[in-house]
């Protein structure tokens, strides 16, 4: 295997421009030039992402920006083909990451690609690195998932919420309980869902923990406070925007 | 891209459920369209050729791939004589090179065959002409498909990697 930050990688790897395609792209849309902004909050469930991305988008309109937001899953062509899929427990490993590359796929042609070329911040809840880390769990070949998501536009920004383990259990089990799917109980490591969520977001933050260096995750403390998470959000955000220098 | 993306899926879905365990219990499949059909079909709507390649490296490779051919004429005499209107993708009108459905067709699909030709040698597909009658079709096919079914070819190993 080639080390993880050999830019002769094929598809997506961390050796490209941010605002450019990570591997052959989509050859009938070229992006080179366009104003606008990439910016990418990563992190697993109950980190508080959603939140925060609400924070940032306020200020960001305030300052001036124009924002556009988007989301893991939620084109309107797929969402609620893989909520179906997702109910009827029918789907492999290989199709639930071929459906999410789709959903990714109508909202990068239809939504990101656009929103840069007018010049608008996006940001994006999840990125394609929740797409690598939940597939690579699942034992699918890692170059190939790079190949895939060689038509992603590599962030101008990517921002991680870092979380462990037990903070999370803490929080998902206040909030809402865990779930059939982010306790990767589609793995069946065992009935039980407390101990297949904690081995599952175990294996999940190993492997955007692998990633962090070669695609320049910028990592933030979920542990702290909102209102720490965003002062920190905005004091980076700002400085990409607006250098001062 | 997302058009392409989709067709992948459905065809994950297929592999899993309707080819692979065929295969595995000896029985012969039979596919109308396979990879090329996605191979072709997506480059001539601008997809990059090596990455729908790689996206498909999960496919398992057929023992027997065949690939009927006809001239662009004779595929639009024959559909426009069994109905009267053409599909609208099938017809290639989603990439607005021609609002008459009859003059997209003929475009798209000829740019299609450009693709299927380079397929062809690319994949070794065996060719039949298309344009000849039924009867003939179908005897070279089965010329074509006899080796293939002599005694222990059903324990001939295909390429099952499902993943990768």
């Amino acid at each position: 295997m080639s080390s993880p930050l050999d830019s002769t990688i094929e598809g997506a790897n961390g050796g490209i421009q941010p605002g450019r395609y990570y591997g052959r792209g989509v050859p009938y849309l070229p992006i080179d030039g366009y104003p606008g902004k990439l910016i990418a909050i990563e992190g697993t469930d109950g980190v508080g992402r959603s939140t925060q991305i609400q924070l940032l988008r306020e200020w960001l309109e305030v300052q001036g920006y124009g924002v556009v937001e988007t989301g893991w899953t939620r084109s309107t062509l797929m969402q609620p083909t893989i909520e179906l899929a997702k109910a009827s427990n029918t789907l492999n490993k290989l199709t639930f990451v071929l459906l999410y590359a789709t959903d990714f796929a109508d909202r990068l042609e239809k939504e990101i690609i656009p929103a840069l070329k007018a010049g608008f911040v996006v940001l994006s809840d999840r990125y394609i690195f929740t797409a690598l880390a939940r597939a690579g769990v699942r034992g699918i070949d890692r170059q190939w998932l790079r190949n895939l998501y060689g038509f992603a536009i590599a962030p101008h920004m990517v921002f991680y919420l870092k979380v462990d383990v037990e903070t999370l259990i803490g929080r998902v089990l206040a909030a809402r309980g865990m779930d059939f799917w982010e306790s990767g109980m589609d793995l069946k490591s065992g009935d039980d869902i407390y101990d297949s969520f904690r081995a599952y977001q175990n294996k999940l933050l190993r492997e955007y923990t692998s990633m962090a260096d070669e695609f320049h995750f910028r990592n933030i403390d979920a542990r702290r406070s909102v209102d720490y998470i965003q002062h920190e959000l905005r004091k980076q955000v700002a400085a990409f925007l607006e250098p001062t220098t | 891209m997302t058009f392409s993306l989709l067709h992948a899926t459905d065809f994950a879905d297929r592999l899993l459920y309707k080819i692979i365990p065929p295969l595995k219990a000896g029985m012969i499949v039979l596919a109308d369209r396979y990879t090329y059909t996605a191979f072709a079909r997506d480059a001539t709507r601008g997809v990059d050729r090596q990455w729908v390649r790689e996206l498909y490296s999960f496919a398992v490779r057929p023992d027997l791939a065949l690939y009927f051919r006809v001239p662009i004429d004779v595929s639009l005499d024959r559909l426009t004589a069994r109905r009267v209107k053409l599909k609208f993708y099938e017809a290639g009108m989603d990439m607005g090179w021609s609002s008459n459905p009859n003059e997209s067709f003929r475009l798209f699909q000829g740019a299609v065959l450009e693709e299927y030709d380079r397929i062809v040698d690319e994949f070794g597909l065996q060719v039949v002409d298309a344009a000849g009658s039924i009867t003939a079709q179908q005897r070279l096919v089965r010329e074509l498909i006899a080796p293939h079914l002599a005694p222990n070819a059903t324990e001939k190993k295909t390429d099952e990697q499902p993943v990768g």
